[in-house]
């Protein structure tokens, strides 16, 4: 009697289905994938052991820089009736066009005195232009006037105040920016930080590991 | 499919004048594209969800011009950190600054360790006072020592004249530029 053939399989795998699973797994996350958002200046925050996210709508962002310039960030679904409460308190002339121009900016550092002639930079060249920063002295405090008009335009929104600062900002703007907050009454503020573990050995350290036991 | 060309042993078997045509596979393999396909995932998924910036609440007391709703802090249960230039902080206990003394940022805990075990819960009370030359990273960590030991009462506060005079005389005097 003849021997059955033991036949050999392949030990190929046909890699063609792994590779469109990848590539559309690839895909999704690029698409999904948030861009970070342009920045006016380059700011490195400190770290800190909180580890709550930084809230991404209604975001109303102070900046401080490393030379300590302040500047203004708005997210796009308060930016429209933040310009028109400003230009209602600030009695500005203004023509629709812009209103659009401010839509297009993403942030804002400069005084009242040169925001209409800011605004019209076409926005891939606004990041050239060297912004003295939004004055933020106890004389001249314009600060505290954008809080103000994003406080009455934001009624009945629950809007986030963040406060983004540099490690090398110097304490007294940070000191003055929260004056013009204080200032609109309004005391509660995100400070943007990088994310830390809690060293081990302390109090919030015991108490992360309790939190840890009861979900397990 | 993924398949590799194996030649069968040496060249010297075939015979003189013996020509084969050889077709090439059209197969390619895949294999590389596929690691790399996971190595960019890889790479967004980390880069996405690490991005993604976190946030220390803060909330600041209304300022106060009547000094009846002010609030009043035991002497005993006081401690005073004030920030001064080039990472150094000054503390005292109590209300008397002229017994300043000179810590770091790494020895802050510390401190703050040891006074929270010394004192009744409710008489602890810190007093933060950044100076002019203090940075806005050494408000945020001193703000994160209150979290990490379970500070409940603490204040942020500018220090008096009297308390910055001080400072700026020790700094003088300790040479820090």
């Amino acid at each position: 009697m003849a021997r059955a053939k033991i036949k050999r399989g392949s030990t190929h795998v046909d890699m063609t289905a792994m590779c469109d699973v990848a590539f559309l797994l690839l895909s999704f996350f690029i698409l999904t994938g948030q861009f970070k958002p342009s920045e006016a200046v380059e700011i490195s925050p400190p770290n800190s052991v909180s580890n709550k996210h930084a809230p991404q709508k209604d975001a109303f962002t102070v900046s401080i820089d490393k030379d300590s310039r302040v500047f203004l960030g708005l997210t796009d679904d308060i930016k429209g009736d933040i310009w028109d409460e400003l230009v209602k308190e600030k009695n500005l002339k203004v023509t629709a066009q812009d209103k659009q121009d401010f839509l297009g900016t993403d942030f804002i550092g400069v005084p009242f005195s040169q925001l209409l002639q800011f605004i019209k930079i076409p926005a891939d060249q606004k990041k050239n232009v060297k912004m003295p920063g939004i004055p933020v002295d106890s004389t001249n405090n314009e600060l505290q006037a954008w809080i103000g008009a994003a406080s009455t335009a934001g009624e009945g929104k629950k809007l986030n105040f963040l406060i983004k600062g540099d490690n090398n900002a110097k304490y007294p703007v940070f000191g003055s920016v929260i004056d013009a907050f204080k200032k609109n009454d309004i005391f509660k503020y995100n400070l943007i930080t990088n994310a830390e573990d809690a060293p081990p050995g302390t109090a919030l350290y015991e108490e992360n590991l309790k939190a840890q036991h009861k979900d397990d | 499919m993924a398949e590799m060309e194996v030649k069968s042993g040496g060249g010297h078997k075939k015979g003189p004048g013996v020509k084969k045509g050889k077709k090439l596979s059209t197969r390619v393999d895949l294999t590389p594209m596929v690691d790399l396909g996971f190595l960019l995932i890889t790479f967004f998924i980390f880069t996405t969800t690490l991005a993604e910036p976190t946030s220390m609440n803060l909330a600041m007391p209304k300022d106060t011009k009547d000094p009846n709703q002010e609030n009043k802090v035991k002497e005993s249960g006081s401690l005073t950190l004030m920030l001064g230039k080039g990472n150094v902080i000054y503390y005292y206990y109590g209300n008397d600054p002229t017994k300043m003394q000179t810590t770091g940022y790494k020895d802050v805990r510390k401190l703050i360790i040891d006074k929270k075990k010394n004192t009744p819960a409710e008489d602890l009370f810190i007093i933060i006072k950044p100076d002019k030359d203090a940075t806005y990273k050494n408000a945020v960590d001193v703000l994160d020592e209150m979290t990490i030991n379970d500070i409940g009462r603490y204040a942020m506060v500018d220090p008096t004249p009297d308390e910055y005079k001080l400072i700026q005389q020790t700094e003088q005097a300790g040479g820090v530029k």
